[in-house]
C-alpha cells in the first residue's frame, strides 16, 4: 500500500473519470436504442470497459448481478479467438453459463478496441434478451433440468467480422428465437454501444497516448485494490458463518442448503461455500460467475460503495466453491434461476455472516427473489407472437436507523417496473392491481420493507405462463431480534372467480379472462420490536402500512392501546385486505 | 413596444435577488439579498433600491416578470400542501412504488423521495379505460361520492386525480372532478389529463400530485407578491418564467405551479442564449459555475434544448424543461485525497460559510477558489470587492499540509491538480450536454457566467476544441435579463401510441387544429396580435418496439401523406445523429403529438457599451500566472475599463466586480459592443 503509484494522483483520476464516462455513454445509447422492454424499461443491462488483458478497469452497471460476471464473457472470449485471430471492426457474441455467460438469455457482447493497429482494449455489454428460444415463451423455464430445455446456447462466436455482420450466425440466432425482429433490434442496439465506446476510448487514447492511457489503466484497479484493501484491514480477523436454503428447485428438491464461512486475514477475504447443496435438478444451479457476484456485491455493500468497481477490488476477494454443487454446477445443469433467485441467497448468507462483523453495515433478509414472471403466446390484436417476461419488487430488509425500503428490488437485481400503460399497449394483458401488502414487512426497531401485490389479467387469448420465485415457504430471516419478513405467494383467480395457489417454479396455460395474483416477500425486521419508537408505529398505522391487529401482535396492547388512546381499532381506517 | 417603455424583470436566487430594469434601451442592475422567509420582501427592497438610483417611475412600468424558486423549495423542502389523490381502483400505490429500483443500488442506507401523498390520502375509484381510451369497467359513481364524504372528512385543499389512460380520454376524470364538487370538496383540482397527458402512469401520477401539492404554496406567494408590487403602483399583471424559458401570466403559474420548477435557472439560459445572439452566437453551450455547483446546457439555434425527461429533487417531473445537466464543481469544491492515494474534488463544499480557506471566515479545507489564488489568477487584495481578508501564507500552508506533501508535489503543482481534477468533472458535464447527445461541440460556443465560469471556461473550451467563449458582462443578473427577452410559450401534448405508417393525417391534423386553437385563444387573451403568434408543431416517434421517443419537428401546413413521409425521414436522420445509427426499413411508432404556441416578445434595443479610451488603460498591473506548470508575467485587466471593441491577447486575467476572466496564452480577446468579452480559443 506504500509503494508509489508510477502515475501522479491527478492523472489516476482524470482517467478515471474519462473511463468512467466512456461506459455511462455506452448505457445511455444501449438503453435508449434497445428493443427489449428488458433493455429499454427495466435497464437489465450493463456495459463495462477491459483492459487489454481483459481485465475490467471500469463499469456502467444497472444491475449488480452483472457486477463481478462480465470479466469471465470477457475471458472466454478471448480464449475461443486469441488477439492474433482478432481484427478491427470483430465483436464476439455469447452466452453460453458454462463459457462465460450467466443464464441463457444474457447476450454479452464483446469488442476489441483497436488504436494505431495495436490491441488496447475491450467493450463489452451485456443485455438480458426477452426471448432466447427454449421449451418456453421468454426462456426463463420453472421446469427445465438440463440447459439445453432453457434455450439457444451460443458459445464464444464472432456476430461482426472486419466490421461486417456475420449473417449466417445472424440468421442461426434468429431462427431459433421466438420474437425474432425485436432480437435483431437489440442485438444491433448492443453493437452500437460498444461501437460508442470503442469510439470514445480511441479518442482518450488518442489524447493520452496509448503507452500512457495503458499506465494509467494499470494504476486504476491498483487504486481500487488499495481501497478495498485498507477497508477489510479495517474488520476484525476471524471466521464468520451463517446457514439459509432455498425453499426449492421447481423438481420436487425442497430446502437446499446456502452455506458460507467467510474468513477474514488481514486485507484479504476468503468466501468458502463448502456445504451447499449439490447441483440439483431443476433450474436453480448459479454458475461460479454468478456466485462471484453475488459475493462481490455484499462485500462491496459492507465497506465502501465508492470503491470504484473494477478488477482491482476483486484482488484481495478469495471465493471457494464446491464444484458440482448449485453454486458452482457442471454442464448440463439448468441454471436459469441460479442468476435469478440463487444469486439472491448467495447475497442473504454473505450478508448473514457479516451481521456478525459489522452489524450496523447490513440489512436484514429482503425479499430474496426477483419473481420472474413470463407470458408468451400469440397477441389476439396483430396475430404476432409475443413474450412478456418482468420481475416484480418487494420488502428491503431493515436497517440500522431506518426503516427497510417498501417494494424495491433489492440486492442482486435493480430493473424498473414495467409501466402498466406501457405493458397493455404493448401485450394482450391488463394489469388488474399493482400495490403495497399491508403488514408484510417483520418487525422490528426498524421494520422491514413492504412486499407487493401484483395482479396480471390475460385478455382474449390463452396464454402460456411460467413463474420462478423464492421465500414461499421460508421466511426472509430478521436480525438482532427483528421479525421474519411475510412469504410470498401466487394464485390463479379464475374468470368465475375461483382461486387456486401456484406452486412458485410452475408453467401453466391459462384460459382467457385468468388473472394471475403475484403476492411478494415483505423483508425482516432489525432490532427489537420493543425499541420500535411510537411515532414509527403510529405512522405505520395512520397510512395504513400496518393493521391494528397485527401491531398488537408485533408490539403488544400496552404500547398500541397508548398510541390509539384506547384498546378500539379506531386508527386503521381500512386499508385493503390482501385476501 | 417603443424604446420608452419600462421592463422590469426580478430573479430571486437562493442568496441575492436580482432586479434587471430596461429604461429607454438602458440596462440598470440592481441587487439586493434574498429574503427566504418572505421572498416577497426582497423584490419590495430591490425597486425601492432602484427607484432611489434611478429614479425610475413605478406606474409607468408597462412589463414586470418573475423568475421564481418558490416551487422548487417547496419540493426540495417537502413543505407543500396536504393533498389527496384520486386513481384507478388497485393503484393508489403507484405514486409510491414508482419504478420500483432502489435509488442506488450499492448504499444500504438510501432512501427514496418523500412520497408526495400519504397512502391514507390516496383513494381509489373502479373504472377502467383500455389502451385506446375505450371505456371497458364504467365509472363507479357511489365510489365517488364516498371518496367525497371522505374528502370534505379529511379537510383537504388540494386533490389531484390521476387514471389509468386518461391521455386517450379524459372523460372518467371530469367526471369525478364533478362529482367531487357537487357532493361539497372545497379543493382546487389538478388533473393529470391536463397537467400531463403523456403515457407512463407514474411519471404522469407524481408530477400531477405534485402540481396539486405546489398550488396552494404558489397562490399564496403569488397573492402577497402581487399585492406588495401594486401597492408600489406597478400597474401591468405579474409575468413568471416557467421551467422551458417561456413566460406565462401569474394566473396560469396559479394552476400549473410543476411547470415552474427550474424558473429561474431558465431564465438564465434565456438571458445567456440572448447575450450570445447579440454576438452573433446562436449554437451554444452555457455553463453556470458558482460556489457549490456548474450547471450546463446546450442552445441550437437560439433555443435551448428541451427534454421531458428532467429530475428535480430525485423526482422525474416530465413536464418539458430546459435540459440542464447539473455537477457538484464549484469554487468552493474541497480538495482531499482518499484512502486509495487519489486526488479528488467535491462532493463536498465550503460553501459561502466558512468558504474557501482565503475568504478568511474560519475555512480550513483547500477549495477550488484556494487553488485559483495559489496560481496568481485571482487577486489576493482585490477578487472580492467587500474586503474579505484573504491570506496567502495560511492557504499555501494548508495546501502544503493537505496535498502538496502527501503528493510530492510543489504547492502550485498540487493547486494546478486540483484544477485538472475539477475540470475532468466539468468536461464530462460539458461532453453529456454535447457528445452524448450527438452534437460537435466545435460547432458551439462557450457562454460562462456564475462567480467561477470565467476562471473554467477558456480551459475547457481548448480541451474540447470548443472555438470560442463568450463572458457576458452582466454575468450574475443574467436570470433577470432572461425574463425581459423570452417570448411567451405555453406548450400542448397528448400521447397517441400508434403505428406510425397507419395513422390517419387527418386526425393529426385534428388533434394539432385543437392545440393551436387552444393556444390562439391562450395568447389573444394576452393581447397578442395574429402576428405575433406562432404555433410549432411536433411530434415525438420512435422505431416500434423501443421506448425512448425523439421529437421531430411537423412542416407548416396541412398534414399528407407526403407530410408523414417528409417527417419518417427526419426521425432517421435525428436518430443517426444522436445515437449513430438508424435503421431505414424499421417501423415506426407515433407516441405523443405536441405543440408549442409562442408569443413573440420584441426585443429591446439595448443601447451599446460606451466606454471609450484605450485598452492599454486598462491595464492594472502585471503579475505571475502559472499556466499547466509555466510561470508566465500576464496582465491585469480591469473589466469596467475595457473599451468596447478593444482587443488585447494572453495570457491576461481580466478583473470585473462579478467574476474574474483567465485568458490562456495564444488566446486572444475582443470586447463587443455590449460589453461581452470574446475569447478566441484557437489563433
Amino acid at each position: 500500500m506504500s509503494d508509489s503509484p508510477p502515475i501522479d494522483s491527478v492523472t489516476l483520476e482524470v482517467t478515471r473519470n474519462a473511463a468512467a464516462a466512456v461506459c455511462e455513454e455506452m448505457n445511455a445509447n444501449l438503453i435508449r436504442t434497445g428493443y427489449s422492454p428488458n433493455i429499454k424499461e427495466r435497464r437489465d443491462c450493463s456495459c463495462a470497459l477491459f483492459d487489454a488483458d481483459a481485465e475490467m478497469i471500469a463499469q456502467a452497471e444497472n444491475m449488480p448481478v452483472h457486477l463481478g460476471s462480465m470479466p469471465f464473457s470477457v475471458r472466454a472470449a478471448i480464449d475461443r479467438f486469441p488477439r492474433e485471430s482478432l481484427d478491427p471492426g470483430d465483436a464476439i457474441l455469447l452466452n453460453d453459463p458454462f463459457y462465460g455467460g450467466a443464464h441463457l438469455p444474457d447476450l454479452t457482447l464483446v469488442t476489441p478496441v483497436y488504436h494505431d493497429g495495436e490491441l488496447i482494449a475491450f467493450t463489452a455489454n451485456r443485455a438480458h434478451h426477452a426471448d432466447v428460444g427454449g421449451s418456453h415463451a421468454g426462456s426463463v423455464s420453472a421446469d427445465s433440468t438440463e440447459i439445453y430445455q432453457e434455450g439457444l446456447r451460443i458459445p464464444p462466436v464472432k456476430l461482426f467480422e472486419g466490421g461486417d455482420p456475420n449473417d449466417a450466425v445472424f440468421e442461426m440466432i434468429l431462427s431459433n428465437v421466438r420474437t425474432p425482429n425485436e432480437r435483431r433490434g437489440d442485438l444491433r442496439a448492443q453493437e452500437a454501444a460498444n461501437e460508442t465506446g470503442r469510439r470514445r476510448f480511441g479518442e482518450l487514447a488518442d489524447r493520452y497516448g496509448a503507452a500512457k492511457l495503458g499506465v494509467a489503466l494499470e494504476e486504476i484497479k491498483n487504486y481500487s485494490e488499495r481501497r478495498m484493501r485498507s477497508e477489510i484491514e479495517s474488520l476484525p480477523d476471524g471466521t464468520y458463518s451463517f446457514a439459509d436454503v432455498l425453499d426449492d428447485d421447481g423438481a420436487g428438491n425442497v430446502d437446499l442448503p446456502i452455506e458460507v464461512a467467510l474468513t477474514i486475514d488481514g486485507d484479504e477475504i476468503l468466501v468458502d461455500f463448502t456445504g451447499s447443496a449439490d447441483q440439483t435438478a431443476g433450474p436453480v444451479n448459479a454458475v461460479f460467475a454468478v456466485t462471484a457476484s453475488a459475493t462481490y456485491y455484499a462485500v462491496r455493500c459492507v465497506t465502501d460503495p465508492e470503491i470504484p468497481p473494477n478488477h482491482g477490488c476483486y484482488r484481495p476477494i478469495t471465493i471457494d466453491a464446491p464444484e458440482k454443487s448449485i453454486v458452482n454446477p457442471d454442464p448440463p445443469a439448468a441454471v436459469v434461476g441460479g442468476n435469478l433467485e440463487t444469486s439472491q441467497r448467495v447475497t442473504d448468507v454473505v450478508l448473514g455472516a457479516f451481521a456478525d462483523v459489522v452489524p450496523e453495515k447490513v440489512v436484514a433478509g429482503s425479499q430474496g427473489t426477483m419473481n420472474n414472471v413470463t407470458f408468451g403466446g400469440e397477441d389476439p390484436r396483430s396475430n404476432e407472437p409475443y413474450a412478456f417476461y418482468e420481475t416484480q419488487g418487494g420488502g428491503f430488509g431493515g436497517r440500522a436507523g431506518k426503516d427497510g425500503l417498501d417494494g424495491v428490488h433489492v440486492h442482486m437485481s435493480n430493473t424498473m417496473n414495467t409501466p402498466a400503460e406501457v405493458l397493455e399497449t404493448a401485450y394482450p394483458l391488463r394489469v388488474a392491481r399493482y400495490e403495497l401488502r399491508e403488514d408484510s414487512g417483520g418487525a422490528g426497531e426498524f421494520r422491514g420493507g413492504l412486499g407487493l401485490r401484483r395482479d396480471i389479467t390475460v385478455r382474449d387469448h390463452t396464454a402460456s405462463f411460467s413463474l420462478l420465485a423464492d421465500r414461499q415457504t421460508h421466511r426472509p430471516y430478521g436480525l438482532l431480534g427483528g421479525t421474519d419478513g411475510e412469504s410470498g405467494s401466487a394464485v390463479r383467480i379464475d374468470p368465475d372467480g375461483g382461486t387456486e395457489r401456484l406452486p412458485q417454479k410452475s408453467t401453466h396455460s391459462l384460459r382467457p379472462g385468468t388473472t394471475v395474483s403475484i403476492r411478494t416477500p415483505g423483508a425482516g425486521g432489525y432490532g427489537d420490536p420493543a425499541a420500535r419508537s411510537k411515532a414509527a408505529i403510529e405512522r405505520d398505522l395512520r397510512t395504513e402500512k400496518l393493521s391494528i391487529e397485527q401491531a398488537r401482535d408485533a408490539y403488544g396492547d400496552v404500547v398500541i392501546n397508548e398510541i390509539t388512546g384506547s384498546d378500539t381499532n379506531s386508527v386503521n381506517n381500512g386499508g385493503q385486505s390482501d385476501e | 413596444m417603443t424604446d420608452s417603455d419600462i421592463r422590469v424583470g426580478v430573479d430571486i436566487g437562493g442568496t441575492f435577488t436580482d432586479l434587471v430594469t430596461i429604461s429607454d434601451g438602458t440596462l440598470d442592475v440592481t441587487k439586493t439579498s434574498s429574503t427566504p422567509a418572505a421572498p416577497e420582501d426582497g423584490v419590495t427592497d430591490g425597486l425601492e433600491k432602484t427607484r432611489e438610483k434611478t429614479g425610475v417611475q413605478f406606474d409607468a412600468v408597462d412589463f414586470f416578470a418573475h423568475g421564481t424558486t418558490v416551487a422548487t423549495n417547496a419540493v426540495l423542502e417537502e413543505e407543500w400542501a396536504d393533498t389527496a389523490l384520486v386513481t384507478t381502483g388497485g393503484f393508489r400505490d403507484v405514486l409510491e412504488i414508482g419504478r420500483q429500483a432502489r435509488p442506488d443500488i450499492y448504499d444500504f442506507q438510501t432512501e427514496k423521495p418523500a412520497t408526495v401523498v400519504p397512502r391514507n390520502h390516496r383513494y381509489e375509484i373502479p373504472e377502467r379505460l383500455d389502451e385506446r381510451g375505450d371505456v371497458s369497467t364504467p365509472l363507479d359513481e357511489a365510489a365517488a361520492r364516498d371518496v367525497a364524504a371522505r374528502l370534505v372528512d379529511a379537510d383537504i385543499s388540494s386533490v389531484a386525480i390521476s387514471l389509468l389512460f386518461s391521455y386517450e380520454n379524459d372523460v372518467h376524470e371530469r367526471r369525478i372532478k364533478e362529482i367531487l364538487q357537487a357532493e361539497g370538496v372545497d379543493a382546487s383540482f389538478s388533473l393529470s389529463s391536463e397537467v400531463l397527458p403523456e403515457i407512463r402512469e407514474y411519471e404522469r401520477t407524481l408530477t400531477t400530485a405534485l402540481n396539486a401539492a405546489l398550488k396552494p404554496v404558489m397562490d399564496r406567494y403569488l397573492g402577497s407578491l402581487e399585492t406588495e408590487i401594486a401597492d408600489l403602483g406597478i400597474r401591468p399583471d405579474l409575468e413568471i418564467m416557467q421551467s422551458n424559458g417561456g413566460i406565462i401570466t401569474a394566473d396560469i403559474a396559479r394552476t400549473r405551479p410543476v411547470n415552474t420548477l427550474l424558473s429561474g435557472p431558465a431564465a438564465g439560459v434565456q438571458g445567456a442564449s440572448y447575450v450570445a445572439g447579440l454576438a452573433g452566437i446562436e449554437n451554444l453551450i452555457t455553463m453556470d459555475m458558482g460556489g457549490t455547483s456548474c450547471d450546463v446546457s446546450l442552445v441550437e439555434g437560439g433555443d435551448p434544448m428541451v427534454a421531458t425527461d428532467v429530475e428535480v429533487g430525485e423526482y422525474p417531473v416530465n413536464v418539458p424543461m430546459i435540459d440542464i445537466h447539473t455537477v457538484g464543481a464549484g469554487g468552493g469544491s474541497i480538495a482531499w485525497i482518499d484512502d486509495g492515494d487519489a486526488l479528488r474534488v467535491g462532493p463536498r463544499s465550503a460553501g459561502a460559510e466558512p468558504g474557501p480557506i482565503c475568504y478568511g471566515r474560519g475555512g480550513t479545507s483547500p477549495t477550488i477558489t484556494d487553488a485559483q489564488l495559489l496560481l496568481g489568477r485571482l487577486n489576493p487584495d482585490a477578487f472580492l470587492s467587500d474586503a474579505l481578508s484573504v491570506d496567502v501564507d495560511r492557504v499555501e500552508e494548508i495546501f502544503e499540509r493537505e496535498l502538496a506533501g502527501p503528493l510530492g508535489k510543489s504547492v502550485e503543482g498540487a493547486a494546478q491538480g486540483v484544477l485538472d481534477v475539477a475540470n475532468a468533472s466539468m468536461e464530462r458535464a460539458l461532453r453529456v450536454v454535447s457528445v452524448e447527445r450527438g452534437y460537435d461541440p466545435r460547432e458551439f460556443g462557450l457562454v460562462a457566467f456564475g462567480g467561477a465560469g470565467p476562471l473554467h471556461a477558456t480551459t475547457l473550451a481548448a480541451e474540447l476544441d470548443i472555438p470560442r467563449v463568450l463572458i457576458p458582462r452582466t454575468a450574475g443578473v443574467l436570470s433577470a435579463l432572461g425574463l425581459l427577452i423570452s417570448d411567451i410559450l405555453y406548450d400542448y401534448s397528448t400521447s397517441r401510441v400508434r403505428n406510425w405508417e397507419s395513422v390517419d393525417p387527418s386526425s393529426l391534423q385534428a388533434t394539432f387544429d385543437e392545440f393551436v386553437a387552444q393556444g390562439r385563444e391562450q395568447l389573444e387573451n394576452e393581447n397578442l396580435a395574429e402576428s405575433q403568434m406562432r404555433f410549432e408543431r411536433s411530434v415525438d416517434l420512435r422505431y416500434a418496439g423501443q421506448s425512448f421517443e425523439l421529437s421531430v419537428p411537423v412542416p407548416d401546413g396541412e398534414l399528407d401523406s407526403q407530410t408523414k413521409a417528409t417527417i419518417r425521414d427526419r426521425f432517421h436522420t435525428t436518430h443517426r445523429q444522436r445515437y449513430g445509427h438508424a435503421y431505414d426499413d424499421e417501423p415506426i411508432e407515433l407516441v405523443t403529438l405536441r405543440t408549442r404556441a409562442r408569443g413573440l416578445v420584441e426585443t429591446p434595443n439595448l443601447r451599446h457599451d460606451t466606454t471609450t479610451g484605450d485598452t492599454a488603460d486598462a491595464i492594472t498591473e502585471e503579475r505571475p500566472v502559472h499556466f499547466d506548470g509555466e510561470v508566465r508575467d500576464t496582465r491585469v485587466y480591469r473589466r469596467e475599463q475595457l473599451p468596447a471593441a478593444g482587443s488585447f491577447t494572453g495570457p491576461a486575467i481580466v478583473e470585473g466586480a462579478e467574476s474574474t476572466v483567465v485568458v490562456r496564452p495564444e488566446q486572444s480577446v475582443e470586447v463587443d459592443e455590449y460589453g461581452s468579452l470574446i475569447v478566441e480559443v484557437q489563433s
